[in-house]
């Protein structure tokens, strides 16, 4: 009786040690080189799982390891200091990155072939942010967002509203909605961010001309600077302030989700956000109706342009051991069939010259100003990511202050200009 | 008794060795970085004590300090007054205490996500259906988009994800209690309030300076549950000290200069302690 | 002498346990007090609802009053849950990191409290007492970029290192409430045990770790809750994604702009069950302790 459980128990541990050693083992280690990957979007761990199949397949020598980690911000930091800098990452093309890539963390990647390949405007964006030297480039652009006017073409079409093309058409079709009872816009202020779309879209084309430049340029002078929020943000503030004017009774206490189920829902005729929220209003309703335009911010049609960021930043660590197999798999990535059906998977717009056009009806009304280069960045990419943007912005659009949103904005940049003398122009 | 204390050094001298190496040196490397402009990552000068110098003049520290003590202070006296009361309804002759016990529990465990939501959720759903009903105008929407409530929404929700975490140690705390005082007070025929006041309450005196020392520093590093409430909203209302900290610090590029915060903070926490711990220890009955 | 005297108040103590009315029989039920329990209850319950309810919808039926019964049960998102996060890794790492930790902080942080409960009044272990305790008002930020350099640097960054850590930066908090449990525990039995020759460790195995068993309990609750549920230190620390622990698998559910609540709530919920069980097992440790460990 001892003896046979004895032996039962030994046939066990080595089964669970012959699972054990299989399920660790993996491919012989021969001459196969593995590239770390951080890849910083959970909703895209199984795109890239797939694609990093494929790539495999047909590279037998190179083995991807997909490292998704929360908090991107944070966590590649830590990688930074521990000296395990991946050999190839993504990460969103914002004012972080601008600072990564500024303290050359990344490789030049401006001598690679799919570098030729990325809409000038949209490699212009992101070297915006920051760069290791001004003839590098740091990151190469593998799927874009575009901030604009979500619409329901339903309710467009019920009260006879076309498509605005001027602020003042804008401002017309927010009054007819609202004289018929309809929420022209549904805000969502509960969620600081929320009111960035339009902060940014507003700034793109009614800021003055090398605004940041010039501001960085006065390093910490506020009283000599040529350019200043307070001095050249009042028509942002004002306009922006007029579009919240028009949100809905209890918009302070409404937070992201419950917008984007709302407006899926038709509880509003437009919606101040960008291509990214469309994945999450087609998951609150499957039957949304969805149709975008670029924010009119002037009564010039001709200088409507959209605001885009770089969504996927595709990057290299500087000294990666592994540069020929890290650019083997860039390349891969970037190639016409992969961005191709990146960007209609996660509803993005394809950076490249050779990429197929967005056919996703919601995105058409923007697609246009993407293939002729009408873009802009984001301007809070440009603002040191350690200032408050958007609760100040939250706060100046419930108080309606203006002075005292365009002084705080004002007194923030200057303090940091102070404390950090050598970062803040480099 | 040479031999037994030379153990009891053996006991005590590897913790020892291993927190100077896992806390303390990695503590002094922080305190030596406030006194640079490093970034988290690449390279950095010595730049003594201008980061100190700086953060007297920012005004957004010096709100985000006294939001927290406002929020600290408040949450701490509220999370022990219930706490106390919980522990001494669940250590008494109560149907289904096991029960009880498990549910009290919960939100102990329940992830800061699943609070985030549900309690906005309460806050911006729930509560303004009733305070309509009620005809009470400030609760009439929600109280996290409110500049002058929102703390408090933190505070409720703070105290009820942490009471918990106090109630076990006061059952801890009761435990050591010997029944046979209560039984002499009964004899004596001491009242209910009585007993509690000259019995219960000094008796696990030690328990309750643990708590209110414990929950004081907790709070005063609020982090996790105003980031899923507020974050830091509305405007900058609700922006407590550590989440200045993490998001300059962290994700905003300015680490140096957050270490100088980060340290003026940790003299600010000791000294609030060390003088609650006075304070409390003074009318607290050794036994 | 001693010995039997603490016996005897000791299971009183837990014969009679609790909150005692004038006149009342002692082991019969408070009925109004356990009213009020059921009253407060419901502030637990009726979240607890919601998160059940939510885990249960599909994403279409989030929002609106919340509180109804979904017209459609999706089980789903429990599966969908389980693969997302590959579950049974996540909550064997999780496992593996919280059972080091609960079971190494308590051998150890046990005994060296009692090594500095016991020499109080010797300057050493007074200095020692107060550095460990003065370690805990230190903010986590200070030491987070460095620490997390040393332990890649130590090898240490793996689930081995995590554990190691919890117990370590444990210290500060476990020496200050065993030594004050320690304290109160009468000399005598030690002295007596002493005579009959017994050493130092002898008796702290013997004679004080039993007698320490609802603390014991209680400083495991507290460490299992700790290492369970946190996120930070992990995300620092672990650089093999393979050994991921359950809060950073459950990341996988936030993104940037959306964030799946019903998959998420069914993941937290499945996360939530183990700890539950650990915490009601150990409450009755901490009950029945105090009895079994003075009567050896």
């Amino acid at each position: 009786m001892f003896q046979l459980k004895h032996w039962r128990a030994r046939a066990l541990s080595a089964a669970l040690a012959a699972v054990l050693l299989t399920s660790c083992a993996g491919p012989p280690a021969g001459n196969v080189v593995t590239l770390s990957f951080f890849q910083f979007k959970p909703e895209a761990v199984q795109e890239f799982a797939g694609l990093i199949d494929e790539f495999e397949a047909a590279n037998p020598g190179i083995r991807v390891l997909q490292n998704n980690v929360p908090d991107p911000d944070t966590a590649i930091r830590t990688l930074l200091v521990k000296n395990k800098t991946p050999d190839v990452l993504t990460l969103n093309g914002n004012a972080s990155f601008g600072l990564l890539a500024k303290a050359c963390v990344f490789a030049d990647l401006s001598q690679e072939p799919s570098a030729q390949e990325v809409l000038p405007a949209v490699q212009d964006i992101l070297n915006a942010n920051g760069r290791c030297r001004d003839s590098e480039i740091n990151g190469l652009p593998m799927a874009n967002n575009a901030s604009g006017i979500l619409y329901n073409p339903e309710i467009f079409a019920k009260y006879g509203v076309s498509v605005p093309q001027t602020w003042d058409g804008l401002i017309a079709a927010a009054e007819t909605f609202k004289a018929n009872g309809v929420a022209p816009f549904y805000m969502t202020l509960k969620d600081a961010w929320t009111t960035s779309p339009a902060l940014v879209n507003l700034a793109a084309q009614l800021q003055p001309e090398g605004f940041f430049d010039r501001l960085r340029a006065a390093g910490t002078d506020r009283n000599n600077s040529p350019v200043s929020f307070s001095k050249d943000y009042q028509e942002v503030a004002d306009k922006l302030l007029q579009l919240f004017t028009y949100a809905q009774p209890g918009a302070a206490g409404v937070d992201y989700a419950s917008g984007n189920k709302a407006f899926a829902d038709g509880k509003s005729a437009m919606y101040l956000n960008g291509s990214f929220a469309v994945p999450a209003i087609r998951a609150a309703n499957p039957e949304a109706k969805i149709a975008t335009f670029p924010y009119p911010v002037t009564n010039n049609p001709a200088n409507t342009t959209v605001v885009s960021g770089v969504d996927v930043t595709l990057a290299m660590g500087r000294e990666t051991p592994h540069r020929a197999e890290a650019q083997k798999f860039i390349d891969f990535l970037l190639s016409k069939e992969v961005i191709d059906r990146y960007a209609k998977n996660q509803s993005a717009f394809a950076p490249t010259r050779s990429a197929a056009p967005q056919q996703d009806p919601a995105l058409q009304g923007m697609a246009s100003y993407f293939t002729s280069g009408k873009l802009d960045g984001y301007m809070d990419h440009q603002l040191p990511p350690s200032i408050p943007l958007v609760n100040i912005t939250q706060q100046f659009v419930l108080d309606g202050d203006k002075a005292r949103y365009l002084n705080t904005l004002d007194n923030e940049w200057f303090k940091i200009a102070a404390r950090m003398p050598k970062r803040g122009d480099q | 008794m040479t031999h037994s204390s030379k153990a009891f050094y053996w006991m005590a001298i590897p913790a020892l060795l291993l927190f100077v190496t896992l806390h303390t040196v990695p503590a002094l490397t922080g305190v030596f970085f406030s006194l640079t402009d490093y970034a988290g990552y690449g390279t950095w000068t010595f730049i003594g004590l201008e980061n100190y110098f700086s953060l007297f003049k920012d005004d957004r520290i010096l709100s985000s300090y006294s939001f927290t003590f406002l929020f600290a202070i408040t949450t701490t006296i509220i999370v022990n007054v219930l706490a106390l009361g919980i522990a001494m309804l669940l250590n008494a002759k109560i149907k289904f205490q096991t029960a009880f016990r498990g549910i009290f529990f919960i939100p102990n465990v329940l992830a800061i996500l699943i609070i985030g939501y549900v309690f906005n959720f309460i806050f911006s759903n729930s509560l303004p259906l009733l305070g309509q009903w009620a005809g009470i105008d400030w609760l009439s929407t929600s109280i996290l988009a409110n500049k002058d409530l929102a703390w408090l929404g933190i505070v409720a929700v703070s105290a009820w994800q942490s009471i918990a975490f106090s109630v076990i140690l006061y059952l801890a705390g009761l435990q050591t209690i010997p029944a046979d005082l209560y039984e002499a007070a009964d004899l004596d025929g001491a009242g209910y309030w009585r007993q509690f006041r000259s019995i219960t309450f000094p008796m696990i005196g030690a328990f309750f300076t643990i708590n209110m020392v414990l929950a004081l520093k907790g709070f005063l590093q609020a982090f996790d549950q105003i980031v899923a409430l507020t974050g830091g909203g509305p405007g900058t209302s609700t922006e407590s000290v550590a989440m200045v900290i993490f998001r300059g610090g962290f994700q905003g590029g300015e680490y140096g200069y957050q270490m100088a915060n980060s340290v003026v903070y940790l003299l600010v926490i000791v000294a609030v302690s060390v003088i609650q711990l006075r304070t409390l220890q003074r009318k607290e009955v050794d036994f | 002498m001693a010995t039997t005297e603490t016996a005897a108040s000791a299971r009183t103590a837990a014969d009679t346990r609790g909150l005692r009315r004038r006149g009342r029989k002692l082991d019969s039920v408070n009925w109004p007090l356990t009213a009020l329990a059921a009253v407060l209850a419901l502030t637990v319950l009726i979240p607890l609802y919601l998160t059940v309810v939510t885990a249960l919808k599909t994403p279409d039926q989030l929002g609106g009053p919340g509180f109804e019964w979904p017209s459609r049960v999706r089980l789903e998102n429990f599966s969908d849950a389980w693969n997302l996060t590959n579950f049974p890794r996540a909550l064997l790492n999780s496992a593996i990191v919280t059972v080091g930790a609960v079971v190494l902080t308590v051998l150890s942080n046990s005994l060296v409290a009692y090594a500095i409960a016991r020499n109080l009044h010797k300057r050493f272990f007074k200095f020692l007492y107060y550095f460990f305790v003065a370690a805990l008002f230190v903010p986590f930020p200070i030491i987070m970029l460095p620490a997390t350099k040393e332990t890649a640097l130590l090898g240490l960054d793996n689930p081995v290192g995590l554990f190691l850590l919890y117990t370590v930066y444990g210290l500060s908090f476990n020496v200050f409430v065993y030594t004050a449990f320690i304290r109160s525990i009468p000399r005598e039995l030690e002295e007596a045990a002493t005579m009959d020759g017994a050493s130092t460790w002898g008796i702290f195995r013997r004679i004080i770790f039993p007698l320490l068993t609802p603390m014991n309990a209680t400083v495991g609750i507290l460490t299992c809750l700790w290492a369970w549920n946190d996120f930070l230190l992990p995300l620092v620390i672990l650089s093999d994604p393979a050994t991921r622990t359950l809060p950073l698998a459950q990341y996988v559910f936030q993104s940037q702009f959306t964030t799946n609540y019903t998959v998420a709530f069914a993941s937290y919920l499945m996360a939530l069950a183990p700890l539950l069980l650990v915490y009601l097992f150990a409450q009755r440790w901490v009950i029945s302790g105090v009895m079994r460990g003075s009567i050896k």
